[in-house]
C-alpha cells in the first residue's frame, strides 16, 4: 500500500468510529464508539439527559447518557449504534514521545476533519492524571474525539486546547473509569 | 502474523517508531537550563562539559543549573554569551552524560522533515515535529549579527523550546532552535553558526563586532556626481547621525557627508558596510571616501568595538 493510501486508511478507519454529539451546550463535540453500543466523549460535550448523535454516514441516534464525571472530564453514552464500527483500541502506556498521532473531530461543524502531528509530551494533570500533549492542531468541535496512533487505534480522547497543544485523555484512564462504572467488556 | 500485526508494520507505523526512536536520541543529551524565573529553558550538551543555549533565556550570569535527563541537577558556569546570533556557552561537569550527535552529510533543506526536542524540567522530554519552510542567506539579526544559511521552520517554538537542538529523522542536530532572533518567527541556527560562536566563545567569553558610530542611509546622488566615480554609480549613505566619541567621529566624518567608498569598495546600501565591521576586523584602520559640499575626501577610520548594551 502506498504512504498516501496508508494514510488514508488511518484515517477513514478512526473517522468510522467517530459521531458528532450534540448536547444541551450550543455547537457541537465529537464522541468514539469505544465499543458496541457504548460511545465515550467528554462530560463537557455531553451536557443534559439526552444526547443526539449522528454517524459519520449521516445516521442520527438518540443516545441516553449513562454516566459522566466532570472532574475527569469523561461520559459514556448508549445508544443503539448496531451499524456502526467500534474503535480499534490501544494501550496509551505503550506511546512515545514523537510517535505520530492523528486527530478527528467536527470542529467548525465539518464532518470528520483530521489533523496530525506527534505525541509532544507524556504529561499529569494538577491533580496527578496522566495526560497526553500533542503537537497536533485542534479546533473546538475536536472534543471528544479520538486521538490515534500511526495504525488508526485510539489511544486517547482528544479533551482541550492547551498553550496551543492537543490534550488527550489516555485510553488507559478510560479504560479505568469504565471498569469503575463496572462498563469494562 | 495475524492481519493486524501486518498493518502495524506499515510504512507509517515505521515512521512514527522512526520519529519516536529519534526523539529518544536526541533527548539523551538536551538539558533543562534553569537561568531565568518560572518555565526553563532548553540547552544542548554540544561538546563534554559545554552545553550551548539561547542567550535571552539565561537571565542571571550565576546560580545557573542544568536538569539532566536522569533528573540530576548540575551546577553551570556561564562561559560566555553572544546577544547577537542569541547563543550563550555554559560549562558543566559533563561527566555521564553524552554529548549531542550531529548530522554529518549535507545541510539542510526546505523540505526536509525535522523535530524540536526540548526539556523543560525533571519530566520527560519534549518533541515537535514539522519542515524546514525556507533558509534564509544571509539574514541580518536586529542585534547586527549577519548569519549564513539561518533556517526558518514551519513549527512553533513553545515555551521552553529556545535554545533546544533541532534534528533530523535520526536524531541527529541540525541547528539550535530560538525564538528570539525575529519576533514571532521559529528560527535555527545552522551548525556552523553555532560552531564559530561557541569557539569564539570558549577563547574569550564575547564576540567583538565592529562599530564605526554613524547612522547611515542610502541617498541618490546628484547626476554631475555619478559620472565622476569609477565605476559609475547612482547612490551613497548619508551619515545621519554621528556618536562624537566613536571611531567615525574621531575620523573626522561629519553630518551630511555622503559615504561613496569604505575599505575602497564601493557602498550604495548600508549592507554594503557590514564586512568591515566583522570581529577581525576590529582594531584595524580603513578609509572611508566621501563627498562633502560636492568635493571628494577620503578620512581614516579605526574600527572599535561594539560597547555592549
Amino acid at each position: 500500500m502506498s504512504f498516501a493510501a496508508e494514510l488514508a486508511t488511518v484515517a477513514e478507519r478512526l473517522r468510522r468510529a467517530t459521531v458528532q454529539v450534540r448536547g444541551r451546550s450550543p455547537g457541537t463535540g465529537s464522541g468514539i464508539v469505544w465499543r458496541p453500543r457504548l460511545i465515550v466523549t467528554n462530560a463537557h460535550v455531553a451536557t443534559g439527559r439526552s444526547v443526539v448523535i449522528e454517524s459519520a454516514d449521516g445516521a442520527v441516534l438518540k443516545a441516553r447518557l449513562a454516566a459522566s464525571d466532570r472532574q475527569r472530564d469523561l461520559a459514556v453514552l448508549e445508544a443503539d449504534t448496531e451499524g456502526l464500527l467500534p474503535a480499534e483500541l490501544a494501550a496509551s502506556d505503550a506511546l512515545k514521545v514523537g510517535a505520530l498521532v492523528f486527530a478527528v473531530g467536527n470542529p467548525l461543524g465539518l464532518s470528520g476533519a483530521v489533523t496530525t502531528g506527534i505525541v509532544y509530551s507524556l504529561a499529569r494533570t494538577r491533580r496527578g492524571a496522566p495526560l497526553i500533549l500533542a503537537d497536533v492542531r485542534l479546533l473546538p468541535g475536536n472534543s471528544g474525539g479520538p486521538l490515534g496512533d500511526a495504525a488508526g487505534r485510539v489511544v486517547g480522547v482528544n479533551t482541550m486546547i492547551l498553550r496551543g497543544l492537543a490534550a488527550a485523555i489516555p485510553s488507559d484512564v478510560v479504560e479505568r473509569f469504565l471498569r469503575d462504572l463496572r462498563l469494562a467488556a | 502474523m495475524s492481519a493486524s500485526r501486518r498493518e502495524r508494520s506499515s510504512t507509517l507505523q515505521a515512521l512514527s517508531d522512526d520519529l519516536a526512536t529519534a526523539v529518544e536520541h536526541a533527548a539523551a543529551s538536551v538539558v533543562a537550563v534553569n537561568a531565568r524565573p518560572r518555565i526553563a529553558s532548553s540547552g544542548v550538551h554540544w561538546r563534554p562539559g559545554v552545553v550551548v543555549t539561547a542567550s535571552h533565556t539565561v537571565r542571571r550570569d550565576d546560580d545557573v543549573t542544568v536538569t539532566l535527563r536522569d533528573g540530576r541537577t548540575r551546577t553551570a558556569a556561564l562561559a560566555g554569551r553572544d546577544g547577537a546570533t542569541d547563543i550563550a556557552v555554559l560549562k558543566i561537569d559533563g561527566s555521564g552524560t553524552p554529548a549531542a550527535s550531529f548530522a554529518e552529510h549535507g545541510s539542510p533543506k526546505v523540505g526536509h522533515v525535522v523535530l524540536q526536542v526540548g526539556r523543560t524540567g525533571a519530566g520527560g522530554a519534549s518533541a515537535t515535529f514539522g519542515v524546514i519552510g525556507a533558509i534564509l542567506e544571509p539574514w541580518r539579526t536586529w542585534r547586527g549579527a549577519e548569519i549564513a544559511q539561518l533556517m526558518q521552520l514551519d513549527m512553533t517554538i513553545h515555551d521552553g523550546f529556545s535554545g533546544s537542538p533541532l534534528v533530523d529523522t535520526q536524531g541527529n542536530v541540525v541547528g539550535l532552535n530560538t525564538s528570539a532572533l525575529a519576533r514571532g518567527v521559529a528560527l535555527a541556527l545552522p551548525l556552523s553558526v553555532v560552531n564559530r560562536v561557541v569557539d569564539a566563545l570558549l577563547a574569550k567569553g564575547r564576540i567583538a563586532r565592529g562599530y564605526l558610530g554613524v547612522g547611515l542611509q542610502a541617498v541618490d546622488l546628484p547626476a554631475a556626481l555619478t559620472s565622476k566615480l569609477d565605476p559609475p554609480r547612482s547612490t551613497g549613505l548619508i551619515v545621519l547621525s554621528v556618536d562624537a566619541s566613536g571611531p567615525g567621529g574621531r575620523g573626522g566624518l561629519q553630518l551630511g557627508d555622503v559615504i561613496v567608498a569604505v575599505d575602497r569598495q564601493p557602498v550604495t546600501d548600508v549592507r554594503d558596510v557590514l564586512p568591515v565591521l566583522a570581529p577581525e576586523r576590529v582594531g584595524s584602520t580603513v578609509d572611508v571616501s566621501l563627498m562633502r559640499g560636492g568635493a571628494p575626501q577620503t578620512v581614516s577610520v579605526s574600527i572599535a568595538e561594539r560597547p555592549a548594551r
